[in-house]
């Protein structure tokens, strides 16, 4: 686990007295914080100073990786996941960035992971205001700065990046949303209506063009942005996803502009990319309003086979739920799926669609915090008044969701500045459990109590001689009453954070193992059939029983 | 703790005027107005209300707001203060709390407000306006309703509700306050506008089409009703229709008119507050509206460059170059490495006539903001025009890198390379821009004549530009310069009398346009062409000779 951001501020215990995180107690609470008795000491702080410098509220975000290869997820510290004789779970992380070698010297902001080398061994990329970096993981346990050689120092201001093989060639390239342009020197100061010094809204500045990489298959990367169609249209992107939309086997890239329509690269299977956001009904907000998008995450919330897109914004605005029609066609229905009143107070960051229950059917997770400050924090005379609460959405089907926060826990409730958030199963207990990332403050480590109730499949998608997870592979989960679970391994979405690249899909009281189908990224489909529940197995890329693509 | 009409001091941010728990309110409100009105206000059973932390306010804030608060002890204060004249003070003091953005206070007041006016609309309409900026939108539905309970056919507050009523995800709560506020009026195109989202948000696809395009009639400049109906038509199946409203999408609000929002607009006196109003007057192309806002500001922040830069803009606008010219030197006094400030200077001097000023002050905004495209892009037509070719190329090709949007930094570039007798490079840089820019016609038009009647015999390709401007007569209506051009390639290819016919074609269109410059150029095309000649002088002299 790698948390982005600035520099670590030492914790005294007054300021652990101050902070509004509590572990909760209660025992029915959906999550709890165990960030502080796993290891996780770590305080973010993004080195404000008083003078609003706008990159102050971008950070940080979260990646999870198992970058040691011994099959639990780590940040950077090294995760030593201890499973007793009754299966109780003990978390335990320590802090190896000193010999990792990982040395981010940048204003960091967030970061990406995908093994871009085909070794088998899980590779980072940090983006940062200035110059990102990109670590590759050495097999023992170390990285090396491999940004210069690679060409992908991507300067500027970047936020969130992906992995992702847009030409199928198997080999991993790399996406990089780029925000704004920014110099400290040249920082424009902005004032509240009552005259008041304030952080600046994003169109003061001008956008910077996103960049794609192409993967040379020798350890470097070649910029193909303008070769592929993107150059000429861009926005000042926070959130990136990438999933097949139309359902043509290519994987397209969303990107999630602050301020400025949204794009979606659909993939033209030649290299190129067309921007199709605007026709497709996912660019804009329902009355064409280009909103502060800010996360996002794509996934098939409805069952219904596609991917559809859920996307964080500013408050006043709402979310966005991008509801697919199976081709790559969108209509937003926020409102009608009941979560657009209650996310209008709130401006969101890290997101993504978990199936926090393991029901089968895909709930949300929002972690938010304001971008201007809060007139009640600034009278308490907090430093960084920007505190909202988190948010968590239950899927109770037909396309509704209800709030559940409180059911969530008091973690979920405390008003803080959270920013990233990274999804995965991070005690191996068959639920996704969180990492949040809050600005100058310390993360939390949300361990999923509920998730586990009920049965679940888990599934590692690898291919390649050495085997790698392969971001983009889509699985069909045929279960026993007939249905079908749509999922698919990914480790971007979200807001400058990685996630877990394994799949885990709820089964609810079924415990029939089911048939999986997976569409690999290369185009191939195989299935495997009785694949176990309650555990998780490593389906391996031309291993399976191969079926016709369609 | 800010004492009444004292000075602000670190410690207790806010003071209770009168302390009650705010469910004292709700036995109130079920009283009639009449019994309101009849008794005396009950001065110890209202929410307390909070002048906040005014540290980070500006001098004109917190003085307004100190005032308004005197104002307002001074009328609880007083025995013989009516209930409307207490309301009245309650409200004001709310309307200027929430103008500068500190709602929670602004909700007691007006809450206060209600409870001593329950017959006044505005009270509940300013709370319904300030819990939707807050997304509070089950509030705002409350307040709205009992704001339209008082006045129920009050158009704003229909439409506000209705918006509510949709962020709810219920149209079908929407459509008949819409259909009644269309009653009233039925030339209003934000109900026919929110009729039409919410017949949208039903997938009623036809409904909205009827909706949205008789609201389109009446307000055809409200590009907000666009995007829309292109949905709506993409609902349908039409996608013609569909694509030509989305490229007409745009941004701005369609609301209603609003009094009361506007009169809350105005109440703020403070820098911050006429710069927003400002730069509302300049959106509605009122320079003068605009200039009197900026003025107001810079007197109340004099030392803030942005303000006189604003002010400069707005003064330009209207005609007063020099009093621009002020501004922006004040600007740049105040703030001397304000990008902005040096760029609209460099504008100004370059539309002046003097090159070297403008070149001087674009150089030093691009050298204080180095990604300001714009600028770049300005220093690099200056470089170009006073035939500095190899900086203007500089320029054009960073602008290029930093925005690859901006189709003006390929298309200098490939003309800077026309005037430095580059031409093939030129032709592979405008074939690149076609490509990249496939909307950008100026690309082809520039290939044409480069083709047609540059010197280069290696670049000239006579069929090549025939081809060329067969797909551009097949975009573009006829004009005298696509005229023009089709003379210049007919000549190159030997056919000059048909050219003789275009050339005259295009020069009388020119007359009748008034357009006596482009008749001189064109008058000496005609000329070479009667004598047999092709054109060798693709833009004639209108880059001053450069590019020949």
């Amino acid at each position: 686990m790698l948390v982005g951001g600035c520099r670590e501020r030492a914790t005294t215990s007054d300021q652990r007295a101050t902070s509004d995180r509590q572990p909760t107690s209660d025992d029915n609470a959906w999550f709890a914080d165990t960030a502080p008795q796993s290891g996780l000491t770590f305080t973010h702080f993004n080195g404000m100073s008083g003078e609003f410098y706008y990159p102050e509220i971008m950070p940080p975000g979260v990646a999870l990786l198992d970058y040691d290869n011994d099959g639990d997820l780590d940040r950077l510290f090294r995760n030593d996941l201890v499973v007793d004789g009754r299966g109780g779970r003990t978390l335990r992380f320590t802090d190896v960035t000193g010999s990792s070698g990982i040395d981010a010297h940048g204003y960091g902001m967030g970061a990406a992971t995908g093994d871009y080398d085909n070794d088998g061994c899980v590779d980072l990329y940090v983006t940062a205001l200035g110059s990102n970096q990109l670590f590759h993981n050495n097999c023992n346990g170390t990285f090396t700065d491999v940004t210069r050689a690679s060409h992908t120092d991507s300067r500027g201001w970047s936020v969130s990046a992906a992995f992702v093989d847009y030409d199928r060639d198997g080999w991993l390239d790399l996406f990089v949303g780029h925000y704004l342009n920014y110099r400290l020197e040249g920082n424009i100061r902005c004032f509240g209506l009552a005259g008041g010094p304030d952080y600046c809204p994003p169109h003061v500045y001008t956008p910077e063009p996103s960049r794609l990489y192409r993967n040379n298959r020798d350890g470097t990367f070649t910029d193909a942005t303008a070769a592929a169609g993107l150059a000429t249209e861009f926005g000042p992107a926070l959130g990136v996803a990438t999933a097949d939309f139309n359902g043509d086997g290519w994987i397209d890239i969303y990107v999630a502009n602050d301020g400025q329509p949204n794009q979606l690269w659909t993939n033209q299977r030649d290299g190129t990319f067309k921007n199709t956001a605007l026709l497709a009904g996912a660019a804009l907000g329902a009355e064409g309003e280009a909103k502060s998008s800010m996360g996002v995450d794509a996934a098939d919330f409805d069952n219904d086979g596609d991917e559809d897109l859920f996307i964080t914004e500013l408050t006043g605005q709402g979310v966005d739920l991008y509801v697919n029609n199976g081709s790559g066609v969108f209509e937003e229905q926020s409102a009608r799926a009941g979560l657009r009143q209650p996310t209008l107070p709130f401006t969101g960051f890290g997101a993504a669609w978990l199936d926090v229950d393991n029901d089968g059917w895909l709930d949300l997770l929002t972690v938010n915090g304001a971008v201007t400050q809060n007139v009640e924090a600034s009278a308490r005379h907090e430093a960084f008044p920007l505190q909202q609460r988190k948010q968590l959405f239950r899927n109770v089907g037909g396309g509704r969701f209800e709030e559940v926060t409180v059911r969530g826990g008091a973690v979920l409730q405390a008003s803080e500045v959270s920013r990233g958030a990274a999804f995965g199963d991070i005690d191996n207990d068959g639920d996704i459990d969180v990492v949040v990332g809050n600005a100058s403050g310390p993360p939390h480590l949300l361990v999923n109590n509920i998730g586990q109730r009920a049965h679940w499949i888990g599934v590692r998608l690898v291919g390649g001689e050495t085997p790698r997870d392969m971001v983009g592979a889509r699985v069909a989960i045929a279960r026993s009453d007939g249905s079908t679970l749509w999922r698919r391994a990914r480790s971007d979405g979200s807001y400058a954070s990685a996630n877990d690249p394994r799949v885990l899909a709820g089964l609810g009281d079924s415990t029939k193992p089911p048939t999986v189908r997976v569409r690999w990224p290369g185009g191939r489909v195989e299935e495997w059939r009785a694949v176990p529940v309650d555990r998780y197995t490593t389906l391996k890329e031309g291993t399976g029983m191969g079926v016709s693509a369609r | 703790m800010l004492a009444i009409g004292g000075a602000p001091s670190a410690g207790c941010a806010v003071i209770a005027l009168l302390v009650c728990a705010l469910s004292c309110t709700s036995g109130r409100e079920s009283k009639t107005a009449g019994e309101a009105s009849r008794d005396a206000p009950d001065r110890h059973a209202f929410a307390p209300v909070l002048l906040p932390d005014l540290s980070r306010a500006s001098e004109s804030v917190r003085r307004q707001l100190r005032d308004a608060y005197g104002s307002l002890t001074e009328r609880i204060g007083e025995p013989g203060t009516t209930t409307s004249q207490l309301a009245q003070a309650y409200g004001h003091m709310g309307m200027l709390l929430m103008a500068a953005e500190y709602p929670d206070e602004a909700e007691a007041c007006f809450i206060d407000a209600q409870v001593l006016a329950p017959d006044d609309i505005r009270w509940p309409y300013y709370l319904g306006h300030s819990y939707k900026t807050r997304g509070e939108t089950l509030k705002s539905v409350a307040a709205f309703e009992r704001a339209l309970r008082l006045q129920p056919d009050d158009q704003a507050t229909l439409v506000w509700l209705a918006g509510a009523y949709l962020d709810q995800g219920k149209p079908e709560a929407a459509e008949p306050l819409l259909t009644r506020a269309l009653a009233r009026q039925p030339q209003s195109a934000p109900a026919l506008f929110g009729l039409g989202r919410a017949a949208l948000a039903r997938s009623a696809y036809a409904d909205a089409v009827q909706y949205l395009e008789r609201a389109l009639s009446l307000d055809p400049r409200a590009a907000a009703i666009q995007y829309p109906l292109a949905m709506a038509y993409r609902g349908l199946g039409d996608m013609d229709k569909a694509e030509a409203h989305m490229r007409l999408r745009g941004p701005g609000e369609l609301g209603p008119r609003d009094p009361l929002m506007l009169e809350l607009g105005s109440v703020l006196e403070s820098a911050v507050a006429y710069e927003v109003r400002g730069a509302k007057a300049l959106d509605e192309r009122d320079w003068a509206a605009a200039a009197a806002s900026f003025r107001k500001g810079v007197e109340l922040a004099p030392n803030e460059p942005s303000l006189h830069h604003k002010l400069g803009t707005a003064l330009f606008m209207r005609g007063d170059a020099r009093g621009a010219i002020d501004q922006f030197e004040e600007a740049l006094r105040l703030s001397p490495g304000f990008a902005k400030a040096n760029y609209s200077l460099g504008v100004l001097m370059g539309s002046n006539g003097r090159p070297d000023k403008a070149i001087e002050h674009l150089s030093a905004a691009v050298r204080d903001d180095p990604a300001y495209v714009e600028a770049r892009l300005r220093l690099a037509d200056v470089l170009r025009a006073t035939g500095r070719l190899a900086p203007a190329l500089a320029q054009y090709e960073q602008a290029a890198k930093l925005d690859p949007r901006a189709a003006d930094a390929p298309f200098g570039y490939a003309m800077t390379l026309i005037a430095l007798k580059r031409y093939q490079q030129a032709r592979d840089r405008l074939l690149e821009g076609m490509k990249g820019y496939p909307d950008q016609l100026m690309f082809a038009h520039a290939l044409v004549r480069l083709l047609a009647a540059v010197p280069d015999e290696r670049v000239r390709d006579g069929r090549a530009a025939m081809r060329l401007m067969q797909d551009l007569r097949a975009k573009e209506p006829r004009t005298p310069e696509l005229d023009d051009m089709m003379a210049m390639t007919l000549a190159e290819l030997g056919q000059c009398g048909e050219a003789v016919t275009w050339e005259r074609d295009a020069i009388g269109a020119a007359e009748r346009a008034g357009r006596t410059d482009l008749v001189r150029r064109m008058a000496g095309n005609l000329l070479r062409y009667e004598r047999g000649r092709p054109c060798r002088a693709a833009w004639g002299d209108q880059y001053g000779g450069l590019l020949q």
